[in-house]
């Protein structure tokens, strides 16, 4: 029998401890990038900087933009199944918390349905990493632990939201917790970089007319 | 010795571009294999773009990674050792042409091409670049450090050519002015008559003030990595174009030029340069869309298509330039699919095809861009790349394409309506 005070320790002071580590860690990782010197564009542009950053953000959200996504239509859809997945645990890790009041029954139904492709997803892909040759080639113990470990953290965000349960939500919280504190030391902590690669590749991009594309110098 | 000139060089190369591609930004899903031409030739995993970066990348995880540096096993961080090294010539500058393909198909915006080019600036820094490419860069600077024994040869050359320009305009005052001050145009060519002669007829034809550069507009420190070589080569045409106190350099139909004088140089002269840098493209495109040039398409009745090379567009922005002039030059113009950012690499760029060792290498990953001429029924392919160029023209033959690979200028001088005959031809842009 888990205490109250236990489920809420997980749920509330474990999650805050693992925030902050996790908001530390990225400050850190920030400060360290924008120390190194950008070789920003300096010749007069044909673009504009801003609209290639919000293009490049953009990018993703566009499958017929790019020839990786609009060949492989199917595997975009997988992506972003998997990622609506890992942002509605991630969600979730808030609002159960923090906003209970919103966790009805439908809602929690609702969530689990949106993550259970990602909970296969993960077996896909973490069957593709293991057979296709270009991707085993290039793929690291902490490939397979990331696809491993946020695979486990989908499955333990069923029966937190369906069963509800003291113990399934301090389970669910506790791998949480734990997904944060390695979060900053893996290629999970892509999404982080993105942002920043937005802003770089995107302004080079943008400036020079190339994404978005401008016809003609001014 | 050698691999701690190449650690201290790929520190150098360390900046918020590299730094940030050899983060965890990249995610290892592989969606970039297929957007490069070598993996399409060759099915190789071991050339994709994240496999060729990752080399790189766990060099740089092992001195700037946190986890990398407590347990490298887990990120396969590793430090550079020599026959590592080795392995680096053929990644970097055989299977690598930093067309920057795989980034705009990377749903990260992984810059790729930014490890590469740190891998060839250090197997510069450790002497193990193509030797080739080396002498071709430091030919270029002897060439400024002994101008005065190559000008009357120059010089003779140019007159040569100036008399078949006369013969062409039937014009004896038509000129190929070389260093002459005050002109408003620097025009910098590459070696070869091809992009002397053409250029030459079409500022005649404009009424155009301009001069021609003793130099010429390629740069070979910029394939080598070596920013201090290309900087120096750059620092020619400036100081030449100060020194003549013109308006505007114009480069000549060169992929690589156009990138490095227009985008690159800026960068490492601390500023915009005091003159306008154009490639002839935009020049070609001003002169037909005012009129100053009239062009009769029918003159080109043949199908055209036209390459992008990878340094105009996908780096500098110059997409639909071509394209108008082509319309107005060509009766009957059709598109390469995928074209414009996502234009395939001809397989010969950033100094490949200067390199004769590695020709099969670069003749196989030209396949899919031969694929792709093919589709398009086109009997002539124009591109503004002379690397480029030489590359069409030898897949061309290899793959029995049967097309007549030629240049925009070239085109045009072709759908050039003489004087006499202008008020016969309106053309639409």
């Amino acid at each position: 029998m888990l205490s109250a005070g236990f489920v809420h320790f997980a749920e509330y002071e474990l999650q805050i401890i693992a925030l902050a580590w996790l908001a530390v860690m990225y400050a850190i990782k920030a400060y360290q990038l924008s120390r190194l010197s950008m070789p920003w564009e300096k010749a007069p542009g044909k673009g504009s900087s801003l609209s290639g950053v919000l293009r490049s953000y953009a990018a993703i959200f566009m499958p017929w933009s790019m020839e990786s996504t609009h060949r492989h239509l199917w595997r975009w859809v997988e992506f972003g199944a998997y990622h609506v997945g890992a942002a509605i645990a991630i969600l979730t890790t808030f609002t159960m918390p923090f906003a209970p009041g919103i966790m009805t029954g439908p809602v929690r139904l609702a969530f689990a349905i949106l993550i259970a492709p990602a909970v296969l997803l993960s077996l896909v892909k973490l069957a593709r990493r293991l057979t296709r040759p270009e991707l085993r080639l290039i793929s690291t113990p902490d490939d397979y632990f990331a696809l491993v470990s946020v695979g486990v953290y989908f499955v333990a965000a069923m029966p937190a939201l369906l069963l509800y349960t003291p113990l399934a939500r301090v389970v669910y919280f506790i791998i949480t917790a734990a997904f944060l504190f390695y979060v900053p030391f893996s290629k999970i902590s892509h999404y982080v970089y993105f942002l920043f690669a937005g802003i770089i590749t995107g302004s080079r991009y943008g400036w020079r007319g190339v994404r978005p594309q401008v016809s003609r110098a001014v | 010795m050698t691999v701690e000139l190449a650690m201290k060089e790929l520190e150098k190369k360390y900046n918020r571009l590299s730094g940030t591609a050899a983060s965890n930004l990249c995610a290892h899903c592989g969606w970039c294999a297929e957007a490069c031409h070598v993996y399409q030739a060759t099915h190789d995993p071991a050339v994709t773009p994240v496999a060729k970066a990752e080399k790189v990348r766990r060099v740089y995880k092992k001195s700037h990674d946190w986890m990398s540096k407590v347990f490298p096993f887990w990120t396969g961080a590793k430090s550079l050792t020599d026959e590592e090294l080795k392995r680096w010539v053929e990644m970097a500058f055989r299977d690598c042409t930093l067309c920057e393909r795989c980034v705009v198909n990377c749903p990260m915006g992984v810059e790729t091409p930014q490890l590469i080019a740190a891998a060839r600036a250090a197997l510069t820094a450790a002497g193990m670049a193509p030797e080739l490419l080396v002498q071709l860069a430091d030919m270029a600077i002897s060439r400024e450090e002994n101008a005065d024994l190559f000008r009357d040869f120059f010089l003779e050359q140019v007159k040569e050519m100036e008399k078949e320009l006369q013969a062409h305009l039937k014009n004896p005052d038509a000129r190929i002015p070389v260093g002459q001050e005050g002109a408003r145009i620097l025009y910098v060519p590459l070696s070869g008559a091809h992009t002397i002669l053409p250029p030459a007829i079409i500022f005649n034809t404009a009424g155009e003030s301009w001069t021609m550069s003793m130099f010429e507009a390629s740069n070979y420190g910029v394939f080598l990595g070596d920013t201090a070589r290309a900087k120096h080569i750059a620092e020619r045409l400036i100081n030449e174009a100060k020194r003549l106190k013109v308006q505007e350099i114009v480069l000549a139909e060169c992929g690589h030029a156009y990138s490095t004088m227009r985008w690159e140089a800026p960068k490492w002269f601390g500023g915009p340069l005091p003159f306008r840098v154009r490639s002839i493209l935009e020049v070609l495109d001003d002169y037909v869309r005012t009129g100053r040039l009239k062009l009769d398409a029918s003159r080109n009745r043949e199908p055209v298509t036209y390459h992008d090379s990878c340094n105009l567009g996908r780096k500098g922005g110059l997409f639909e330039e071509p394209r108008r002039v082509l319309q107005a030059a060509a009766k009957d113009f059709r598109e390469m699919t995928p074209n414009r950012a996502q234009s395939l690499c001809c397989g010969g760029g950033a100094g490949l095809v200067a390199i004769p060792e590695w020709a099969e290498a670069r003749i196989q990953a030209g396949k899919p861009k031969a694929d792709q001429i093919r589709k398009t029924g086109a009997s002539v392919v124009v591109t503004s790349c002379d690397n480029c160029r030489h590359q069409l023209t030898e897949i061309n033959e290899h793959y029995n394409l049967g097309v007549k690979v030629t240049s925009l200028a070239e085109m045009t001088v072709q759908a050039l309506v003489p004087a006499a005959d202008e008020k016969r031809v309106t053309v639409q842009v």
